[in-house]
């Protein structure tokens, strides 16, 4: 605390001569050059005001009489301006680099880049116009009826989804619990060992691989920005086939007249990485002939629990724009270059989680088309904020002698999992006739 | 027996003769008409509890032996046995010594057999037969095995040719390439051999997961400091990280019985462990099989280990230490291997005054991507101490091949020279279950 008392003060004094007594944390005009603190640069608070840089006006016709001959300074004379000194040679540890505009890939034009750190403000809104989209909420119905069909279960589902849950929770360390970081990704693998169990039933499971630190590139423009997604996002598993698009011909013709959102005055490309030397790339992250060509889910973590951890909407953001960043990318190889209305609709899934909470997000691209805002857009379907168990508790909660939330692992729901098997199992196994007839 | 009267017993002489012959104090002529009969009237004398006396010391470790043998729970007995925190040699699985293996089979006294257990040996792939308690069936039909090695092929060729990746960084190119490759590959495995082993289908697969194990074995005179001269137990600590591993809920099968006579010697060495060279550290005592022990899968199927760049054939060979390459293989497989079955028996609640009533065993994979090493582990038993180890017959026995290639290079898109040998050893290993599944 007495420490930002301190950092405050000083910035309210920068420049003004002042500092701080850190024993009394008064501020007193004092000496500063006695005063050597030793866990901060000098520069950085302050404690000196910088000189004012003063600019050397250029009167043309006026000689300016500077004191190079003398090589002292004099107060009434001007400071001389001598040639830039070439070294002739480069030496690494005296060399700054090469300046952005001298590099050969610079160009005038500004492109923001999407990375995985990147946090958009304005989250899933801002996503779904850079991405020139249509929200749709709640998952497609065919998912939604692989997930009620009673045929595509594993045995013992819930009992082995909590012995899962309750490993990774609970028994994976040696101490008392372990961490998010841990946690997470240990969950995600052992229910993806669950779903794997399926493929005895449905061998068309087999056809699947799953890739992880690959690195995706796709590239296009929007109302005249130039947009970019790059770097890796997380772990694909990708399928020898298809998936099959999911809204009908006249549901994506209907998107010609929804009005995508605005958020002004913030701008679209809030947020994200602004460069100017880039490369305009378009790379599904694997080589022609890969045997696996088609992405069928990406798999998202967020472990992290520091300051560093993404929101929900910043996460549902991530989702869609590395789902449509795949998609751009493998459509730009099978289509061309040209921007066009896509004759089948590329359908990809994104499913992410921090350990509890679940996000689905199902991405069809119908158009390649982005620069206008009118026209064909593409669909989301997006199911937020889907618990997988509500408290996992090692010690009980009690508050006022009255047991909260017992120990162990409570509030566990069931759809949840059975909407992520559903989406494991979209494109390889159709729901059995007796749910579809039900539901219609 | 002698009587004595309640004067004389004051006498400490006496009263340490009498402890040694076990005399009884009568006081009555009563008692002393009929001594037998009667149950002692006085508790029995024991020695102090807090003196400085071998006795005393002795009477310490007694209680505390007690209060482990009539622990509630394991975790208890565990808690029990590895709360005192001591220095202790830190056992690495992946080590530089030379020949560490001798060294590691007498720490855990394993016995080392080449080749595998009969019951790899003898069952072909194409056999149906029943071989005492272990059945082996027809492993795998054609063309489910050209599916898994095509799945192989892919996973490879996916880190190594079609993904396009960064170069690795310095003494990280085993696992930037090989890594991502293996646990495609343990997945499909588990995957597709579940149909015939239906241990898999009920089993756990951890990636990275953790193993520790602590025990102790043998003896030392303190040679300074104001312990000087007295007896302590040399402790060792394993903290294993493989690759990957497969739990299951059922005990596998053993290989031998459990006091079969191992046709190998455990090699005996008279050299303290510092010269291996081995080094001391004081840190919690775990013993861990990578989950707890209230998970149901608390037994062990297969390991698979991927090998440090630091321990990379090309790097031994350069620095002419060849023969070292099986060495190291070896010395991992038994460390890794002994830390995991000895924490799955005590996790059934033996330790090393309760020894094993039944042989654990495991199985594991090391493996640099190219070259497969396999090997089997019994576990026969955990008394390893100076106390239980003097007449304690059993060893530990650690069966092992020599590596083998499963490809010989990955050209482009190609894999050339793909070995189906080491894949149908693989597929064998995973199919290993008990007679009753």
């Amino acid at each position: 605390m007495a420490e930002l008392v301190v950092l405050r003060s000083l910035w309210n004094n920068l420049g003004t001569g002042k500092s701080i007594c850190k024993r009394c944390l008064q501020t007193k005009t004092c000496d500063l050059i006695a005063v050597r603190q030793f866990y901060v640069t000098s520069s950085l608070f302050g404690k000196r005001r910088p000189p004012a840089i003063e600019e050397d006006i250029e009167i043309p016709g006026l000689e300016r009489i500077t004191f190079a001959d003398r090589m002292y300074r004099v107060p009434g004379l001007a400071e001389p301006t001598f040639p830039e000194w070439n070294r002739g040679w480069r030496d690494p540890f005296q060399d700054p680099g090469p300046k952005y505009e001298e590099m050969p890939l610079f160009k005038e034009k500004a492109c923001y880049v999407f990375n995985q750190k990147t946090k958009l403000l304005e989250g899933v809104k801002q996503a779904l116009w850079l991405t020139k989209s249509k929200l749709i909420e709640g998952l497609p119905k065919q998912i939604l009826c692989l997930a009620e069909d009673p045929d595509s279960r594993i045995e013992n589902e819930d009992d082995r989804v909590q012995r899962a849950i309750s490993h990774a929770r609970f028994w994976d360390t040696t101490e008392v619990r372990p961490r998010k970081e841990k946690y997470c990704p240990v969950l995600l693998s052992n229910l993806l060992h669950l779903c794997r169990m399926l493929s005895l039933r449905y061998p068309s499971l087999s056809k699947r691989i799953l890739a992880e630190n690959y690195k995706v590139a796709a590239y296009w423009t929007r109302e005249s920005s130039l947009f970019q997604v790059r770097g890796i996002n997380g772990l694909l598993l990708n399928s020898t086939s298809p998936l099959a698009p999911l809204a009908t011909q006249e549901e994506v013709q209907a998107t010609e007249s929804h009005i995508l959102e605005t958020f002004y005055p913030v701008s679209p490309t809030i947020d994200l990485q602004e460069v100017h030397v880039y490369e305009e790339k378009n790379d599904t992250g694997f080589r022609q002939g890969y045997p696996y060509p088609h992405a069928h889910t990406l798999y998202i973590l967020n472990p992290l629990e520091t300051c560093a951890r993404f929101e929900p909407y910043q996460l549902q953001a991530k989702m869609i724009m590395f789902a449509f960043g795949n998609l751009l990318a493998r459509a730009r190889l099978l289509y061309g270059e040209q921007p066009r209305v896509l004759e089948t609709p590329l359908v990809m899934q994104t499913i992410a989680t921090n350990g509890r909470m679940f996000q689905f997000v199902v991405f069809q691209l119908n158009t390649t088309d982005l620069s206008s805002s009118d026209g064909i857009k593409n669909l989301v379907w997006l199911d937020r904020d889907q618990e997988l168990y509500a408290y996992a508790k090692c010690l009980p909660e009690i508050k006022k002698k009255i047991v909260v939330v017992p120990a162990g692992l409570s509030g566990y729901r069931p759809e949840t999992f059975r909407k992520f098997l559903a989406m494991y199992l979209h494109g390889a196994v159709q729901p059995s006739i007796k749910t579809e007839a039900s539901a219609s | 027996m002698a009587a004595f009267c309640v004067r004389c017993v004051g006498n400490s002489k006496l009263t340490n003769y009498m402890q040694l012959k076990q005399v009884r104090i009568l006081h009555n002529e009563v008692l002393a008409q009929s001594p037998t009969a009667l149950s002692p009237l006085y508790p029995p004398i024991l020695p102090s509890l807090t003196a400085k006396s071998k006795a005393a010391k002795q009477r310490r470790r007694d209680e505390y032996y007690k209060k482990v043998y009539a622990a509630p729970s394991v975790q208890e007995k565990i808690r029990l046995l590895t709360c005192l925190q001591r220095l202790k040699y830190v056992v690495n699985t992946q080590t530089s010594a030379i020949n560490a293996d001798r060294w590691y089979q007498h720490f855990t006294k394993t016995a080392y057999l080449s080749g595998l257990p009969e019951h790899f040996t003898n069952s072909g792939m194409d056999q149906v037969a029943e071989t005492g308690d272990i059945v082996t069936s027809k492993a795998l039909s054609d063309p489910d095995f050209e599916e898994l090695k095509s799945l192989f092929c892919t996973a490879l060729l996916q880190e190594n040719f079609y993904m396009r990746k960064r170069t690795p960084f310095l003494y990280r190119t085993i696992e930037h390439y090989f890594s991502p490759f293996l646990n495609n590959a343990v997945s499909a495995l588990t995957t597709l051999l579940a149909a015939q082993n239906p241990l898999l289908k009920e089993s756990s697969l951890d990636f990275k997961p953790q193993v520790n194990f602590y025990w102790m074995r043998g003896e030392r005179v303190v040679p300074r400091g104001h312990r000087k001269g007295s007896v302590d137990p040399i402790r060792f600590q394993i903290d294993d990280h493989p690759h990957s591993q497969i739990r299951v809920p059922k005990q596998l099968p053993e290989f031998v019985p459990l006091d079969y006579k191992v046709p190998a010697e455990v090699p005996v060495i008279k050299l303290e462990p510092d010269r291996l060279p081995l080094f001391k550290r004081q840190y919690d005592n775990h013993i861990f099989i990578g989950t707890k022990v209230t998970d149901p899968c608390v037994y062990g199927h297969t390991q698979f280990h991927l090998i440090s760049d630091r321990m990379h054939r090309g790097r031994l060979t350069k620095a002419n230490l060849e023969d070292q390459i099986e060495v190291r293989l070896r010395a991992n497989a038994i460390s890794s291997l002994f830390a995991w079955t000895g924490a799955q028996a005590m996790y059934q609640g033996f330790w090393s005054h309760e020894d094993v009533t039944r042989p654990f065993v495991s199985q594991c994979v090391i493996t640099d991507g190219k070259y497969y090493s396999f090997f089997c582990y019994q576990l026969n038993t955990l008394a390893l101490c100076v106390e239980t180890d003097c007449n304690n017959p059993r060893k530990n026995i650690c069966w092992g091949t020599e590596s083998m290639p499963l490809y010989d290079t990955v050209e482009e898109n190609d894999v050339k020279g793909f070995n189906d040998d080491t894949l149908k050893l693989l597929v064998q290993f995973l199919l290993y279950r008990p007679k009753a599944l």
